[in-house]
């Protein structure tokens, strides 16, 4: 029983990895443009799809830990991009929430694509990682290493928006955008870097997560949906709170499929996502924002 | 002055603008609706008749979240669900207890409305983004559950039921199917354009746009959103009971969360608030692709996101929004709005007015003890005590950042005190909702008027006639005031003025005791004479009670009974203007030119 439970933990908190990175990638973007990008999850998805396209990565491990870092450029460019197109009519129009429906936009057409590329099946990949015994528990190595990632990200969105210049501007902007125009600031270039950024994040994430995941047109809107409790959960804009709400949302789904089934997966993210919206919106980790009257 | 005066002659013709343009979108979008839903029909081309038939139920479940979305600003991703839910309940009903379908769709709408209901409760918690979130996950677990509960919904094979008799061709030559459907879609834009002219409507519409507005009104916002939700989720669930009985065949994969999105596409797409903006909608996004692309059916879908991208990027607006502001943009201009609220004061004058007895109440309007409230380590108020007495003009002043504005939102329930009590009226309000205490008499006006461009100029003030509760205003008066302000556009009233809209939109209301949230801003020194002149008579003639704060001291000591100087959350004098004017603390106030 034990050793199911200890299976079941360390899965789940693989999967939280996953909606961490995602929930991380939310935030940096978030922060930059309080633009929540819908796309992110069919953006995992194509990372992951680079994994399928570049096969042979599959039985090579150094290979394929080359590929990491150039499927992570390829979707930083591909995230800018569509980070440009959302951004061109918030310039000048009165209807400030268009963002909402060029990221759908976006998401939906990424979605026909793959449905044209490669049929209603789904792909999968192959990891050269072999399964790893830990705490006595053997656990498939995408796992680890999503976990590994997740920590690393972390740590490098931390150095990042602390320590350098530039990063230092971008959380500038997730303050007061107001004032860092005022401050001279290039708002607008600092906008996409937010978003290549994260494009970078969900590339790696999808590109190591490829054989977890059924690599279809569908799949897209499950991982955007529990990124977004995963950094609800957490407090939106934490990245704290991302790794916790991630991990959280992981062992819980996980928990969900190993004992009621599968397909509750998703009325259980939404219970959960549900109970901390009524108990306290803000998040573990967030900061309760009041109106002026 | 030539043109002033013939600008004035031009204006009646453009009156009634803004209620014109829903009643001409409304029949554009039935008569195309009639047109698309009637001709496949007569001309007997089955494949089209079904089309136009989804189709027009699409709109009506779009137009319903137009509703929601714009009227009562609640962003819900998740409609899809609750036609499902009324589409599934009613089939499961009639196919395995075997009841007559209009008994399933009763059953139908009840599951809907208690899904509407469900949808409402995060809207009390949160609202913009993340609602739609929430309503999104919702969504997509519908289906996810309908499989699940396989027992009772028959899981992915679906629910066959058979209506082939309401599918045959009457001798008008089209069938019950089609007229039915008609008739419901235009039925919901109808309802949609009456229910933006009730009261109910106009409550719904401040709720939306400034809950503070709306609690100053009596409104609770929270109640209106749930109600918001209940009355779309049971239009929702009349349409969803349609949709077995159009297609045939009910299955989990026709609940997808595409269909949601569509419908919040074809909202956005189509121009939000617009009543022809539904129908253009899911004409351009759900129609087009079909019919341009029915050999590429692989295609539907990237063109489908594809046109909504390029939409958005072109027209932000929507099409029939672009459209609007485009033809709105070429009319004439009209001259600057003025707001004669000597009027209102002019009806109220002599023995058959509104029933107003000026002086009569005595006692206390306002009494506050040691109200004490910090904001961490600062106190914004430090003991406070404030008595008001009725039909006086108060004044509280102070300079910025002591406490005047937070002890305004303690009385009218916008804040909480820590410690100390509040009572308006006679009763003590320390722990009642905003909306309770603006039912008691208390109105407020806004350091930024709450004035709403979305809405008439008569519409603006027409909301306080409604939150009059124990009031009723004679018939003439509304008569003559809503013909001088029906062609009003509130972006032509300057600032000053906008206050007075708010002002006489308070005083509308039936408010005994006025709040005043810094009044003469904006107003030039001759508008501010006659704003002096319209004070004293609303407390002489129409026995009102003013509490005013203010920075222009002149204007103060001009006409308050009684003053209380604030300064760093504390007390610092009170009394009559003569009595305090060589308090050392106001002696200081004045040294700064006249104002704080």
């Amino acid at each position: 029983m034990f050793d199911e439970l200890a299976i079941v933990v360390i899965r789940g908190i693989g999967l939280g990895a996953i909606f961490a990175l995602i929930a991380m990638s939310m935030n940096v973007v978030y922060g930059a443009t309080h633009i929540l990008n819908f796309a992110q999850g069919n953006m995992f998805v194509l990372g992951g799809f680079v994994a399928v396209a570049a096969t042979p990565a599959g039985q090579n491990l150094s290979l394929w830990l080359v590929l990491v870092p150039v499927a992570a450029l390829v979707l930083a460019l591909v995230v800018a991009l569509q980070g440009w197109i959302t951004l061109i009519p918030l310039r000048h129009s009165v209807e400030q929430n268009s963002w909402l429906i060029t990221t759908m936009a976006v998401s939906i057409m990424i979605s026909a694509t793959l449905l044209l590329v490669q049929g209603p099946w789904a792909a999968t990949a192959r990891s050269p990682i072999p399964p790893l015994t830990m705490f006595g528990v053997r656990t498939p190595g995408p796992y680890l290493a999503l976990m590994a990632l997740a920590i690393f990200w972390f740590f490098a969105l931390r150095w990042f928006l602390q320590r350098t210049l530039v990063g230092l501007a971008v959380s500038a902007l997730s303050q007061d955008l107001e004032a860092a125009r005022a401050a001279g600031l290039k708002v607008r270039q600092l906008q996409l870097l937010a978003f290549a950024i994260s494009g970078l994040v969900v590339g790696s994430a999808g590109f190591v997560a490829a054989p977890l995941m059924s690599i279809s047109a569908d799949t897209g809107i499950r991982y955007v949906l529990n990124g977004f409790v995963a950094a609800v959960i957490g407090g939106m804009g934490s990245n704290v709170g991302a790794m916790v709400g991630g991990a959280l949302v992981g062992v819980v789904s996980m928990l969900a499929i190993y004992f009621v089934g599968g397909e509750y997966q998703g009325l259980v993210s939404l219970l959960l996502l549900v109970g901390m919206l009524l108990i306290r919106p803000e998040g573990l980790f967030g900061q309760a924002s009041a109106r002026r009257v | 002055m030539t043109s002033t005066a013939k600008l004035y002659a031009a204006a009646p013709t453009q009156r009634r603008a803004r209620a014109k343009t829903d009643t001409v979108q409304l029949a554009i979008a039935c008569v195309l609706i009639i047109l698309s839903g009637l001709i496949p029909d007569l001309a007997g081309n089955d494949y089209w008749t079904l089309s136009f038939q989804l189709v027009n139920l699409f709109i009506a479940v779009a137009a319903l979240q137009n509703l929601l979305m714009h009227d009562a600003g609640q962003t819900s991703f998740g409609q899809g669900a609750i036609f499902g839910v009324s589409a599934y309940c009613a089939s499961v009903v009639a196919s395995t207890y075997g009841l007559p379908y209009w008994q399933a769709a009763c059953c139908g709408v009840l599951a809907a409305v208690l899904a509407g209901f469900l949808y409402a409760l995060p809207s009390l918690r949160v609202q913009g983004y993340y609602l739609g979130f929430v309503t999104m996950s919702a969504a997509t677990v519908f289906p996810e559950m309908l499989v699940a509960a396989n027992r009772y919904t028959n899981g992915i094979n679906g629910i066959t039921l058979n209506f082939s008799a309401l599918h045959e061709r009457t001798a008008l030559g089209v069938s019950p199917m089609t007229l039915m459907v008609c008739g419901i879609a235009c039925a919901v834009l109808a309802a949609h354009v009456l229910l933006r002219r009730t009261a109910l409507g106009r409550r719904l519409r401040v709720a939306a746009i400034s809950p503070e507005a709306a609690q100053s009104l009596g409104v609770s916002p929270g109640l209106m959103r749930c109600l918001a939700f209940l009355i779309v989720a049971f239009g929702t669930g009349i349409v969803g009971t349609l949709y077995t009985p159009v297609v045939g065949f009910i299955s989990p994969a026709a609940f997808h969360i595409d269909a949601s999105i569509l419908f919040f596409l074809a909202v956005i797409v189509g121009g939000r608030g617009h009543i022809l903006g539904t129908v253009v909608g899911v004409w351009v996004l759900y129609l087009l692709p079909n019919i341009l692309l029915a050999e590429l059916a692989q295609y539907r879908l990237l063109v489908y996101g594809a046109v909504a991208l390029v939409v958005m990027l072109l027209m932000p607006d929507g099409i029939v929004g672009t459209f609007e502001r485009w033809r709105l943009r070429r009319r004439t201009s009209q001259p600057l709005q003025s707001v004669g609220l000597e009027r209102l004061l002019e009806f109220h004058r002599g023995p058959g007015a509104a029933g107003e007895k000026p002086g009569a109440v005595t006692g206390n309007a306002i009494d506050v003890r040691a109200a004490t409230k910090r904001y961490g380590s600062v106190s914004a108020l430090d003991s406070v005590d404030l008595t008001v007495r009725n039909n006086h003009i108060h004044g509280l002043v102070g300079a910025n950042g002591s406490g005047k504005t937070t002890l305004l939102n303690m009385l009218s329930g916008f804040s909480r005190l820590d410690s100390g009590s509040v009572r308006v009226a006679g009763q003590e309000v320390r722990s009642m909702p905003a909306h309770r205490i603006a039912r008691l008499g208390l109105g407020r006006t806004f350091q930024k008027p709450r004035i709403f461009s979305t809405m008439s100029l008569w519409e603006n003030v027409e909301i306080g006639i409604d939150a009059a509760h124990k009031h009723t205003h004679p018939a003439c008066l509304l008569a003559a005031l809503r013909q001088a302000m029906e062609e009003g556009n509130v972006e032509l009233v300057p600032h000053g003025q906008r206050r007075l809209v708010e002002l006489m939109r308070v005083v509308l209301k039936g408010s005994d005791i006025i709040l005043l949230d810094e009044p003469a801003a904006g107003l030039s020194p001759s508008e501010r004479e006659q704003f002096k002149k319209l004070l004293c008579r609303l407390r002489d003639e129409l026995g009102k009670t003013i509490v005013l704060v203010e920075h222009d001291l002149e204007l103060v000591w001009g006409i308050a009974d009684t003053i209380t100087v604030l300064e760093a959350g504390k007390m610092v004098a009170h009394g009559s203007a003569a009595e305090i004017v060589d308090n050392p603390f106001v002696r200081k106030l004045f040294i700064e030119p006249t104002h704080a």
